[in-house]
């Protein structure tokens, strides 16, 4: 507990929520224990002062009513109204009365009548009491006796409903305003911490637990305010996408692993089927001359030479699929070289043409960069050939300032380019599309793919020079 | 008087193979081999061969890099690369650095014998596999006319077929008619082949082409 406290007073900041919540509740606890205190004292004061007026109206009176005969035999004949204590009325808060010993009044001030029915005959004599009639209306009352013949007491009282109930009225309410105040205030803060400290604790305890990428927080209930509600709400949709991109990058990966292994899958038959078997072949011809008696076999010679020469185009074109050695003769002889090549393996017309600025003819471009545009090139025209049956591509590469542009146009059957699912795509392993999307994005450019059934297709694809890489 | 002949290779077997082919050949006389381009630049400028055989990659410096500086500096040496690629692109390129000979390493001693004799001579000299659709030697094309003949020079200068139209005065559409109609004559199917072509039946000439 006092470590708790200790820690507390430690970490000022990070406990400032609740400090501001003391704060607000300290003046709060301050206004209600005033305002108790207040009431009390004040119901008190009330109470003696009304407590001795009644004692000292009752204890006048009697004292007059003893002594003096004359006012007493007077009085009895004549109307008492004359005495002042009987005439003042309202200016007096209170009552006074004469009755006999048995009860029975035999003068009474104005709207003393009723004071037979709170009278008693038990009442204490010369002290004031708080008394109740039958309707539950409260008096405080004075009985004083009358020291002469006949006996007989004053009694003087004061109605706490009818006289002060105004002044006790308004006495009482401002206690009773500031204790609602504090009351409303107790209610406040606790809606505020439980709307709003716990909710928001909670969020940054969800915060500091959340794996990026993984975890998605749960709904967070209909506790907390809206504004709470909201940055929650905000943090779901951050931690949603942090979670698709994850997903995505994974699912990159995945594919580029699988489109690698596929390559190696390709490569290693190519390479079985084509020059291993070859020079395979080439080593049996080269035994079988060998073991020939006569070494003049001309023609077994000549098919070794036939042999290894098919092995050298083998791997030669092999090589030009892996990494064409052109490529470092420029970007417009290596476009040019591939276009002629395409133009050939699918015996279409592919045409390479440039739109070059300046004199230099030639683009000044890094070999990765370049290596992209090529592939790109290849992706289209084998599109446009499997799938399109184009038998012309037009291949447009251009530059003007350091803006490069690549517009590959076929003559093809063309497609919806709207309704072409990328998604789907991608899972049936034909990664194309994107590849050539990705490769331009990967330049910081972008591919657009214009197309229409029966139009042919277009393809448009732009970069800057010193872009990203 | 036998030909003087330089070797650069940095591949050491078949570099090996290939001046054993050379020096079986009497007439030839392999007056040098290099490892690199380097060497066979510092070579060159000091024995002055009549034929640099020349491998277009190697280290420092490449066979066509060492061509344009045998170009540049005005030397009678004549040069055949010597590569194991086949791409068009490497033809031009080598014949633009000065080259009048293109073989492939797998070339028989005998076409290599012809390649040196023919360089030797002032000629020009294709690899059959490289130029396969060149065909028979016995082929004439169609004349090219006039205006064709400016069309095809301009695009193997590496015009595009926009910049071709404007220096000529002619449409685009007009270009690319030009080039269709060369094409057909020359039994080609691209700019590179028509060129090649045309160099080899001598509708064009190699300084015509080198001349800016």
């Amino acid at each position: 507990m006092l470590e708790r406290l200790r820690n507390f007073f430690a970490r000022p900041r990070a406990n400032f929520l609740a400090f501001l919540l003391c704060a607000l509740i300290l003046p709060s606890v301050a206004v209600l224990l005033v305002a108790v205190a207040g009431m009390v004292s004040q119901e008190r004061a009330m109470e003696a002062a009304v407590s001795s007026y009644v004692q000292d109206l009752a204890e006048s009176m009697s004292y007059h009513l003893s002594t003096d005969a004359d006012v007493w035999t007077f009085s009895m004949l004549s109307d008492f109204t004359r005495f002042p204590f009987f005439s003042w009325g309202p200016s007096i808060p209170g009552w006074v009365a004469l009755i006999d010993n048995s009860g029975r009044v035999i003068i009474a001030s104005p709207g003393a009548m009723n004071i037979a029915a709170i009278w008693r005959s038990d009442l204490p004599v010369g002290k004031a009491v708080k008394i109740a009639d039958k309707q539950g209306a409260q008096f405080t009352l004075a009985v004083y006796p009358v020291k002469r013949a006949g006996g007989g007491y004053v009694v003087a009282a004061v109605s706490w409903t009818q006289l002060l109930g105004g002044l006790v009225g308004v006495v009482r309410v401002w206690p009773f305003l500031l204790m609602v105040i504090a009351l409303s205030s107790f209610v406040a803060i606790k809606l505020l911490w439980s709307r709003l400290v716990t909710p928001l604790r909670s969020l940054v305890a969800e915060i500091d637990n959340m794996t990026l990428g993984k975890d998605v927080p749960e709904s967070i209930g209909n506790n907390a305010v809206a504004e709470i509600e909201s940055v929650h709400s905000a943090l779901r949709r951050f931690a949603q996408a942090a979670v698709e991109r994850d997903n995505l990058r994974n699912r990159y990966v995945r594919d580029i692993v699988q489109a690698q292994e596929r390559e190696r899958v390709d490569m290693a038959r190519e390479i079985h089927d084509g020059p291993l078997q070859d020079i395979t072949a080439l080593v049996q011809q080269l035994h079988m001359t060998l073991d020939d008696e006569n070494h003049s076999d001309v023609a077994r010679i000549k098919l070794t030479e036939t042999i290894a020469k098919s092995v050298v185009r083998e791997l030669r074109s092999l090589c030009d699929e892996l990494a064409p050695p052109w490529m470092d003769l420029g970007l417009v002889e290596a476009l040019t070289e591939l276009a002629e090549r395409l133009s050939q393996v699918y015996d279409i017309q592919v045409s390479a043409d440039f739109d070059i600025d300046d004199d230099s003819r030639e683009i000044e471009i890094e070999n990765e960069k370049s290596l992209s545009l090529l592939r790109i090139v290849q992706e289209a025209v084998s599109n446009a050939v499997r799938h399109g049956e184009a038998s012309e591509v037009h291949i447009l590469l251009g530059r003007k300032g350091d803006k490069i542009t690549l517009n590959i146009t076929d003559n093809g059957n063309g497609f919806d380019a709207e309704k072409i699912n990328h998604e789907t795509l991608r899972v049936e392993g034909h990664r194309g599309l994107a590849s050539m999307t990705e490769r331009m994005s990967l330049m910081g450019g972008d591919l657009k793919i214009e197309s229409m059934p029966g139009h042919g297709t277009e393809i448009k694809a732009s970069f800057e020079l010193g872009g990203r890489s | 008087m036998a030909i003087r002949i330089l070797l650069a290779d940095d591949h050491p077997l078949t570099r090996s193979g290939i001046a054993e082919f050379v020096r079986r050949e009497p007439t030839f006389e392999l007056v040098a081999e290099a490892e690199d381009g380097t060497e066979a630049w510092e070579l060159i400028q000091k024995l002055n061969p009549d034929v640099a055989l020349l491998d277009i990659r190697m280290p420092d410096m490449s066979g066509v890099e060492v061509a344009q500086k045998i170009k540049a500096a005005g030397y009678g040496t004549a040069i055949v690369m010597l590569t194991s690629y086949d791409a068009q692109q490497y033809v031009m390129a080598s014949l633009k650095a000065g080259a009048k000979g293109f073989v492939l390493k797998t070339v028989s001693p005998k076409e290599l014998t012809t390649a040196i004799n023919t360089v030797a001579r002032g000629g020009l000299y294709l690899d059959p596999e490289v130029a396969s659709f060149m065909g028979s030697d016995d082929f004439s094309p169609e004349p090219l006319s006039a205006r064709e003949r400016e069309v095809l020079l301009l695009a193997a200068k590496g015009l595009s077929s926009k910049e071709v139209a404007r220096r000529l005065f002619i449409s685009e559409r007009t270009v690319q008619t030009h080039l269709a109609s060369i094409y057909d004559k020359l039994g080609s199917r691209n700019k590179t082949e028509a060129l090649l072509l045309a160099l080899k039946y001598g509708v064009v000439t190699l300084e015509e082409l080198l001349e800016d």
